[in-house]
């Protein structure tokens, strides 16, 4: 069979892609569940697993390089080399993303904090750890029907931004929390709208993968699709 | 009925429309692909239904191409799909086989190649060719080589047969290498100098249009690369059609790629999916043709 060996190399490569994916997952749900009772002792798990994931993430680029080197690649295997450095890329961000917010909840642990604000930080932390998830699953099972979830998912994220960047500028009557604490809330509003974004891109990657179109493209066509036509 | 779509149902559905068509309606609509979002430019060659046969047996079967002036346009495919009998039809070098005939139109310039009052000797002086393996004649030195086809247009004054060689081995991108040499044998040089000598002979009748039947397949990567650079600088004379079995090379040097395709055994030869070069290469339209340029076939 011809390729068999290239085959076997990117289906190899995908699996190590998800598998570094799964890890950042892993991260970004110590986060989220270290943000719910700002418990540093789960958050200090995933002290310096950014250069954990820096450094796998370098090794599978060069991987892509390498293949790209020897294979030259074109049409589904060009997109999908393409598609893994790019899902690679946002995973690493994602994941040292999500240890910088690990590493606040340890550093800020016995900090006052402002309860609205905190409670805004949950549920973007969920969200965005959820988002990740999804973009994830749709890369590793090309379930781009799932893509057209990500875009509400985003919207809520960045309503939730909004929401704690406001209480970041405009704290409660005398419950703003320490300052220590409100500047690295606000710097981890930014790094959980960021997280959520790395999610939503990885999906967005995926239905170019599969379709070789952008996606807003794709799920325009998507939409537009005669529905009258029966499934078997 | 399940809502799940996975990569294969997905891809499956953005081809449906393909899969209705036959091959023949689908390289009708790229005959009409200026209006079908590729650039609109001007056509030199305009191929109609073209079908061809040797004896009783159909070779080739509705074909539809235009082919842009100043372009380079590269056809791929298995071997015995048709290729090169497509390219021998547009200079009518197909007739020199026995039994070879065509039907449809090969529209040169706005003129079918065909038609009863066409003579075929100008028809390939319009539509010039480079074969696979380099054919210099054995007893003509460099200089007459690449003269040897304008000598037969009548008598011309020796500074300007003087320049056209010049000017050929410049655009074939030999003259460096041969300059000091002219009037040694042509099958002295390498083979890749003696495949750019046949450009240079090729490009001296000035031709409209420059058939290449897979010219660097049995050339080094360094002759192969002087072959594909010089195609470079030619499209901005010249209208190129090469046939390759180098994907990579399709993919570098062409701006639109054909693929010809045999569905099943015994069945003739089609145009397949004919399109952009860069669309071809990164997303192509049909599943054969992603089979065959990423080596899953052929």
């Amino acid at each position: 069979m011809p390729r068999e060996t290239f085959q076997q190399e990117l289906d190899r490569l995908v699996g190590e892609v998800v598998v570094l994916g799964r890890e950042v997952e892993g991260t970004l749900d110590d986060m989220a569940r270290s943000m719910d009772g700002y418990d540093a002792e789960i958050a200090s798990r995933d002290l310096g697993v950014d250069s954990r994931f820096k450094g796998r993430g370098a090794e599978l680029d060069e991987e892509c390089m390498i293949l790209q080197a020897r294979q030259a690649p074109v049409a589904r295997d060009l997109r999908l080399i393409y598609t893994i450095q790019a899902v690679n890329n946002h995973m690493v961000r994602a994941g040292t993303l999500g240890e910088h917010i690990c590493r606040a909840i340890v550093e800020t642990s016995e900090c006052e904090r402002d309860p609205d604000l905190h409670a805004a930080l949950l549920e973007m932390a969920r969200s965005a750890r959820d988002l990740f998830g999804q973009g994830l699953d749709i890369f590793e099972n090309r379930d781009i029907e799932s893509a057209r979830d990500l875009e509400a998912g985003d919207d809520k994220v960045d309503l939730l931004y909004s929401e704690a960047m406001n209480l970041v500028a405009n704290p409660s009557d005398g419950g703003g929390g320490a300052p220590e604490w409100r500047v690295r809330a606000a710097l981890m509003v930014h790094y959980l709208e960021r997280i959520a974004d790395h999610g939503v891109d990885i999906g967005e990657r995926t239905v170019f993968l599969v379709t070789g179109e952008r996606m807003e493209s794709a799920m325009r066509q998507y939409r537009d699709r005669d529905l009258n036509v029966d499934e078997d | 009925m399940t809502m799940k779509r996975t990569e294969e149902t997905m891809r499956e559905e953005g081809r449906s429309g393909d899969r209705e068509h036959r091959p023949n309606t689908r390289t009708t609509e790229v005959a009409g692909r200026s209006s079908g979002g590729v650039k609109s430019a001007e056509p030199v060659v305009t191929v109609e239904n073209l079908s061809m046969y040797y004896g009783s047996f159909k070779a080739l079967q509705d074909v539809n191409m235009r082919i842009d002036r100043n372009s380079v346009t590269a056809l791929i495919g298995p071997s015995g799909c048709g290729k090169s009998t497509f390219i021998r039809s547009i200079n009518r070098m197909h007739e020199i086989v026995p039994k070879a005939r065509v039907e449809g139109k090969v529209i040169l310039d706005g003129e079918d190649v065909y038609a009863p009052d066409v003579d075929p000797v100008r028809v390939r002086r319009k539509v010039g060719m480079v074969f696979q393996k380099p054919n210099p004649f054995p007893t003509m030195s460099i200089y007459d080589n690449v003269l040897a086809g304008i000598k037969l247009g009548g008598k011309r004054k020796k500074g300007e047969l003087d320049e056209v060689v010049e000017r050929t081995l410049r655009q074939a991108a030999l003259w460096d290498e041969v300059k000091d040499k002219l009037k040694q044998g042509g099958t002295s040089l390498s083979g890749g100098q003696q495949q750019r000598l046949c450009i240079a002979r090729t490009l001296a009748i000035e031709p409209e249009v420059i058939l290449m039947d897979e010219p660097a397949s049995a050339l080094d990567p360094v002759s192969t690369q002087k072959i594909e650079d010089a195609m470079e600088d030619l499209k901005e004379r010249y209208t190129v059609v090469i046939v390759t079995h180098n994907m990579q090379q399709a993919a570098r040097i062409s701006d639109y790629t054909g693929f010809f395709f045999i569905e099943n055994m015994g069945d003739p030869g089609r145009l397949w999916e004919f399109d952009e070069t860069s669309k071809m290469f990164s997303n192509p339209n049909r599943k054969e043709t992603e089979d065959y340029v990423t080596g899953r076939f052929g």
